[in-house]
C-alpha cells in the first residue's frame, strides 16, 4: 500500500473530526495510507505576507521537514493548511530568497530546501488514485444528489502559486462527485469568500458574504453543499439560521460524501455534527436508512 | 575575383576645416603615396562640389583608373553622389568606395596626430576593399501592377478605392458574403454620432461599381508564393450554391426557407435563414446557402428555395473554386474580432444572457438590429431600466487576458451610454472604468457630453457579475471612495478587448510576423507603420492594432500610397550589394534560411535532382549579412563584402 505523509492540522482534531476520519477511512478503501506525521504543529493558519516574518514561517516549515521522514508528498485536507503550507514552501524555495532561507534555517534543526510537495487530498484522489478507480469502489451511488461544490477562496487563490484549478471555475470536486454518482451544480460563487475570520471582527460583513454564497447556491438548484474548509463549513452551516428565508442546505465535508458513497461506517461519517441536519435529505434520497 | 591589380585613385577631401582642421591632409597624401600602390592620390577642398566632382571624373579618365576611394564624410551622405561621378567617368560605380574620415575620425577627436594616423589607416583599408570589389549592376525585376487587398472592412475598401482611383486594377477579397466589416454592424459612430451604415454603404457601392476593382467575396486565401512585384496567390471561392449571375437579391427564397439558425451578423441575438443575405445593404446584394445547415444538402429534403426562385439561380452542384491571381502588392486589412466572453470567468463565462459585448449592444441599438433599434434585453425583451457598462473587460489585464489598451472602448462606451439615454429617457447608465482615455479629435468633448447627460462614471474594476432573479448583479470597487459597490442592472455591456482577426496559420501563409497577441508587425513602429519587413506586403486598419474608423481609414490610404509608389514604375530596382551563394560549397543545410530576416533565401534542388543548395531571392535580400555570419562552410558570401576581403581589410587596419 502506498503511504503518504499526512498532515491533519488542529481543527481536524477538534471541531472537524469527520473531515479527518472520513479521509483516512476512504483512503484505506482506495488503497492508500495517509500516514500522520509523528509530530506536528499548527500550520500558521494564515500565510504571512509580511516580508520579514521569519518567526511565522518556522511553524509551517517544521511540518514540511517532518514530512520528509515519510514521503516527499505531504497530503493536507483543510483548505487553510493546504494554502499556508504550500505557499510557505514555495516562498522558501523561490529563486532570490536564498538569504531568507539561510536566516530561517538558523531556527530549524534540519537543513531543508523545499523538496516536500504539498498536495490536497483531492489531488491525491485525482492524480494518484484516479477518479475512475474511485468510481469503481462506489458501493452506494450518490443517486443524482445535487451538490454545490464550494471551494472557497483558500483552495484556489493565489492561483499562480497554488495551481490547483481555474480560480474562476474550479471543477475538481465537481468531477469527483460526478464519479460518485451525484449531480454537480454549477454556480458562480464556487471560489468566493464565505466571510472567514472576519466573523469575529465585522460580523455584518461576514454574514453578508456567507449569505450571498448561500442564496447563490440555492438559486442554482443545489440540495446540499460540499467543502474542504472547516471555516466555510462553519459559516455556511451556521449563517443560514440568521437568514430571513430558510434554505435548509446541509453542508458536508467532501470526505463525508465520499465516505457515504464508499460505504464507510455511519459513526465515522458523524452526521450529527451539523447545524442543518443532513439526515432528512439523505433519507429522502435513499442514501440513509 | 580579379587577379590583375586595379589602378586605384584616392581623393582626400578637406571638407573645408571639417576634416583638414584636425587631419593633416598633406601628410595623409604623402603617406598614401609612399606606402600604398594607389595610382594617384590627390586632395581637394570640397570633393562634392562641382569642381571637385569634375576633378575626380577627369582624373579617372586621364589616368585610366578602374577604382576609386573618396576619403570624405559618411557614405550615407555622399556615397550615391560619388558613385554617380564614377559612373559618369566610365567605371563601375560599385568600384568606388567611401572612406569615412569625418564622422568616424576628424569629428570625434581633437588629437591631430592620432586623427592623421587613423585617417590614413581608414583610407588604406578601403583601397584594399576596392582591390577586391567586383563590378555590380543593380537588380531589376518586373512589377505586376495589380494589387490584392485582403479584408473588405472599411480599411480594405478605402485602400482598394485609393489604388483603383490611380488607375491600377485591384482585387478586394473578403471571407464573408458581403464587404463592410465590423463598421457595417455599428449603429452610430463617435464622436459625431453619424449613422455608420449611412456613411459606409456609399463606399461599399463605389467599390462594387468601380471599373478597376474586382470583388471576390465569400473567398479565402489558399496560398501565396513569389515576392514583391510578383506574387502568385491562390484564392478559394467558397461554394455559394447560388448562381450570382442569375440571383437578383430579391430575397424570395429567404422568405420561403424553413430553417433558422443563429445570426452571426446580429451576434447571435436573432436568427437568420439558411439561405440568407448578411444584411439588407449587403454588397454584393446576393444570397448564399449555408451548406452545413441546409436541409437539402445535408438530408436531401426541402428544396423550397429552388422551387420559389423566379430566376432559377439555385445551383446545388456548386463547388469551391480555386482562382489563381498574379499581383504585385498585397494589402492586409483583416481587422479585428472581440475577445470571446468565455475567457472572462468572473463576468459569467459568456453564459449570462443579459451580459452582452460591445458589438452585441451595437446590434441592439441598430435600427436594422434584432429589436429594430428599440433597446431591449436579450433574455425577455424587457426595456432595461439600468445598464452597467464595464470598460477594459479583458484589456489592460495582463494576468487574465490582454495587457494592452484596446483604445476605442472608452469612446464607444460613452457613445453607447449616450445612445441608450436618448432611447430610454428615464434609463440609468453606469460606467465602470480604470481611466477614461480621450486622446482624439473631439473625444474629450464627447466624454464631457456623456457625463453632462447624467451618465454615472465609477472609477474601479468590476470583480464579479452574476444573476439574481431576473437582474444582473455587478460587484466592483469604487477606488475614489474606497468602497465596495454593488449595482443591480437589467443589462450589462462588456467592452471586451479587441483581438486580431488574423490567425497564426493565416500569417504563416504569407510568412508575415505578428506580435505576441497576433497583430501584424509593422516594419518600424514610428517611421514605417504601414509597411512590413516582408517586401510588397502593406498593413491597413485594425489588422495592425486596435483602431477607430478615422485611424483605420487613414492608415488604409497610407498603405494604398505605398502600393502606388511601388507601381509607379513597371520595374523595381534593387541595390546589388546583396548575398550570393557559392553552390560548390553549399550543402543545403538551411541555417541561413532561418536567420534571414527578409525571407530572401530558399532551398533549390539542382537540375540533376540530387544536390540541394540555397538560392537567394535577390530582390528580397537587403544585404544585412546575417547569412554570411551563420553559414558554417562559408558558402554564403556578401557581394563586395566577402570574407577574404574583410579579413584583408582588417589586417591593413591593424598594421
Ligand atoms: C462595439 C464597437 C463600437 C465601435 N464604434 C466605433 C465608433 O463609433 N466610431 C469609430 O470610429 N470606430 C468604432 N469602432 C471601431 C471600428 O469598428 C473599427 O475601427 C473598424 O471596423 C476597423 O476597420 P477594419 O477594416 O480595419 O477592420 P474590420 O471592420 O474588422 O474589417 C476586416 C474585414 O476583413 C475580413 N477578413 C478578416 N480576415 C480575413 C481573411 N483571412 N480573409 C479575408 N477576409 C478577412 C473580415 O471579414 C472583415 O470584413 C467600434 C468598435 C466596436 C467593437
Amino acid at each position: 500500500m502506498t503511504s503518504f505523509a499526512y498532515y491533519p492540522g488542529c481543527t481536524l482534531y477538534t471541531k472537524s473530526k469527520n473531515l479527518d476520519l472520513c479521509a483516512r477511512e476512504t483512503a484505506q478503501i482506495l488503497g492508500v495510507e495517509l500516514k500522520e506525521l509523528e509530530t506536528w504543529n499548527c500550520c500558521g493558519a494564515i500565510f504571512s505576507t509580511v516580508t520579514d516574518d521569519i518567526a511565522n514561517q518556522v511553524a509551517p516549515i517544521r511540518n514540511l521537514i517532518e514530512a520528509q521522514k515519510i514521503s516527499n508528498k505531504l497530503v493536507t485536507l483543510c483548505a487553510a493548511c493546504y494554502n499556508v503550507l504550500k505557499r510557505s514552501n514555495l516562498y522558501l524555495a523561490k529563486a532570490g530568497n536564498e538569504t531568507y532561507r539561510k536566516r530561517l534555517m538558523n531556527f530549524l534543526d534540519t537543513e531543508y530546501n523545499g523538496k516536500t510537495e504539498v498536495v490536497h487530498y483531492l489531488e491525491t484522489l485525482k492524480y494518484d488514485i484516479g477518479f475512475d478507480n474511485v468510481k469503481a469502489k462506489v458501493v452506494k451511488s450518490l443517486n443524482g444528489l445535487k451538490v454545490a461544490s464550494y471551494y472557497g477562496c483558500l483552495m484556489v487563490r493565489p492561483s499562480e502559486e497554488l495551481k490547483f484549478d481555474d480560480p474562476d471555475n474550479p471543477v475538481m470536486m465537481d468531477d469527483l462527485f460526478a464519479a460518485l454518482g451525484a449531480t454537480p451544480v454549477d454556480f458562480p460563487f464556487k471560489g468566493e469568500c464565505c466571510g472567514g475570520y472576519i466573523l469575529v471582527d465585522k460580523p455584518e460583513v461576514a454574514t453578508k458574504c456567507a449569505q450571498t454564497v448561500i442564496e447563490n447556491m440555492a438559486a442554482s438548484g443545489a440540495e446540499c453543499v460540499a467543502t474542504t474548509c472547516p471555516l466555510c463549513q462553519y459559516n455556511i452551516d451556521n449563517q443560514q439560521k440568521m437568514m430571513s428565508k430558510q434554505y435548509n442546505l446541509p453542508i458536508f465535508y467532501f470526505t463525508q460524501l465520499l465516505g457515504l458513497a464508499l460505504g464507510i461506517d455511519e459513526k465515522i461519517l458523524n452526521l450529527n455534527n451539523h447545524f442543518i441536519d443532513p439526515k432528512p435529505l439523505l433519507k429522502q434520497k435513499g442514501l440513509l436508512q | 575575383m580579379k587577379s590583375e591589380k586595379k589602378r586605384i585613385g584616392v581623393f582626400v577631401c578637406h571638407c573645408g576645416i571639417n576634416i583638414a582642421g584636425v587631419v593633416n591632409v598633406p601628410e595623409v597624401v604623402k603617406r598614401l603615396k609612399e606606402t600604398t600602390d594607389a595610382a594617384v592620390v590627390i586632395d581637394h577642398q570640397y570633393c562634392c562640389s562641382d569642381p571637385g566632382q569634375n576633378l575626380i571624373k577627369e582624373t579617372i579618365q586621364k589616368e585610366k583608373l578602374d577604382g576609386a576611394v573618396i576619403a570624405c564624410c559618411s557614405p550615407t551622405l555622399h556615397e550615391n553622389t560619388f558613385r554617380k561621378t564614377a559612373a559618369r567617368a566610365g567605371i563601375n560605380p560599385y568600384n568606388c568606395e567611401i572612406a569615412n574620415i569625418r564622422e568616424q575620425c576628424s569629428w570625434v577627436t581633437e588629437d591631430k596626430e592620432k586623427a592623421t594616423d587613423k585617417a590614413a589607416k581608414i583610407i588604406k583599408t578601403l583601397i584594399k576593399k576596392v582591390q577586391y570589389d567586383e563590378p555590380l549592376t543593380p537588380i531589376s525585376i518586373p512589377v505586376t501592377r495589380k494589387a490584392l487587398v485582403i479584408g473588405g472592412g472599411v480599411a480594405g475598401i478605402q485602400a482598394a478605392l485609393d489604388i483603383a482611383n490611380t488607375g491600377y486594377p485591384v482585387i478586394l477579397l473578403e471571407k464573408n458574403p458581403s464587404i463592410g466589416g465590423k463598421m457595417s454592424m455599428l449603429s452610430e459612430t463617435f464622436p459625431t454620432l453619424d449613422c455608420s451604415q449611412c456613411i459606409l454603404t456609399p463606399k461599399m457601392v463605389e467599390a462594387k461599381q468601380h471599373p478597376n476593382i474586382t470583388l471576390m467575396t465569400y473567398s479565402e486565401i489558399d496560398s501565396v508564393s513569389g515576392y514583391i512585384g510578383n506574387f502568385k496567390v491562390k484564392v478559394r471561392q467558397k461554394a455559394r450554391y447560388v448562381d450570382w449571375d442569375k440571383c437578383t437579391g430579391c430575397d424570395i427564397c429567404v422568405g420561403k426557407c424553413p430553417k433558422k439558425v443563429s445570426d452571426e451578423f446580429n451576434c447571435g441575438l436573432s436568427e437568420r435563414k439558411v439561405v440568407y443575405k448578411m444584411f439588407p445593404q449587403s454588397v454584393p446584394n446576393r444570397v448564399v446557402i449555408d451548406a452545413p445547415n441546409c436541409l437539402y444538402i445535408q438530408k436531401g429534403a426541402c428544396r423550397l428555395c429552388e422551387k420559389h426562385c423566379p430566376f432559377n439561380a439555385i445551383k446545388w452542384n456548386d463547388k469551391d473554386e480555386i482562382k489563381e491571381l498574379e499581383v504585385g502588392a498585397i494589402v492586409l486589412a483583416t481587422g479585428y474580432e472581440l475577445l470571446d466572453k468565455q475567457r472572462l470567468g468572473p463576468y459569467g463565462f459568456g453564459k449570462l444572457k443579459n451580459v452582452v459585448d460591445g458589438l452585441q449592444f451595437e446590434r441592439i441599438l441598430s435600427a436594422s438590429g434584432p429589436f429594430m433599434g428599440e433597446v431591449k434585453r436579450p433574455s425577455d425583451g424587457k426595456v432595461p431600466e439600468r445598464i452597467v457598462f464595464v470598460q477594459c473587460a479583458g484589456s489592460r489585464d495582463p494576468e487574465n487576458a490582454m495587457a494592452y489598451c484596446s483604445k476605442i472602448c472608452c469612446m464607444y462606451t460613452a457613445k453607447q451610454a449616450i445612445l441608450y439615454k436618448h432611447r430610454v429617457h428615464q434609463g440609468e447608465a453606469v460606467v465602470f472604468y480604470i481611466d477614461v482615455r480621450t486622446g482624439g479629435k473631439g473625444f474629450e468633448e464627447f466624454y464631457k457630453r456623456a457625463t453632462d447627460e447624467g451618465i454615472l462614471y465609477i472609477r474601479g474594476k468590476v470583480s464579479k457579475i452574476f444573476e439574481k432573479g431576473d437582474k444582473v448583479i455587478v460587484w466592483g470597487a469604487d477606488t475614489i471612495t474606497g468602497k465596495k459597490v454593488e449595482v443591480e442592472a437589467d443589462l450589462v455591456v462588456l467592452a471586451t478587448a479587441m483581438v486580431p482577426a488574423a490567425e497564426k496559420s493565416f500569417a504563416q501563409l504569407m510568412k508575415l510576423t505578428q506580435d505576441e497577441y497576433g497583430w501584424f508587425t509593422e516594419a518600424h513602429p514610428k517611421l514605417r507603420p504601414v509597411e512590413t519587413l516582408a517586401g510588397g506586403f502593406f498593413l491597413a486598419g485594425a489588422s495592425q492594432g486596435p483602431k477607430d474608423i478615422p485611424e483605420a481609414v487613414s492608415q488604409a490610404s497610407g498603405a494604398a500610397s505605398k502600393v502606388i509608389i511601388l507601381f509607379a514604375s513597371d520595374t523595381l530596382e534593387h541595390a546589388p550589394v546583396i548575398a550570393g551563394v557559392d553552390e560548390d560549397l553549399c550543402s543545403g543545410c538551411g541555417v541561413c534560411i532561418d536567420v534571414c530576416p527578409y525571407k530572401a533565401r530558399e532551398i533549390q534542388v539542382k537540375e540533376d535532382g540530387k544536390k540541394k543548395t540555397v538560392k537567394v531571392i535577390e530582390v528580397l535580400c537587403e544585404g544585412c549579412g546575417a547569412c554570411s555570419a551563420a553559414c558554417p562552410v562559408g558558402a554564403a558570401q556578401q557581394k563586395n563584402f566577402k570574407d577574404k576581403q574583410i579579413e584583408d581589410m582588417v589586417k591593413v587596419g591593424l598594421e
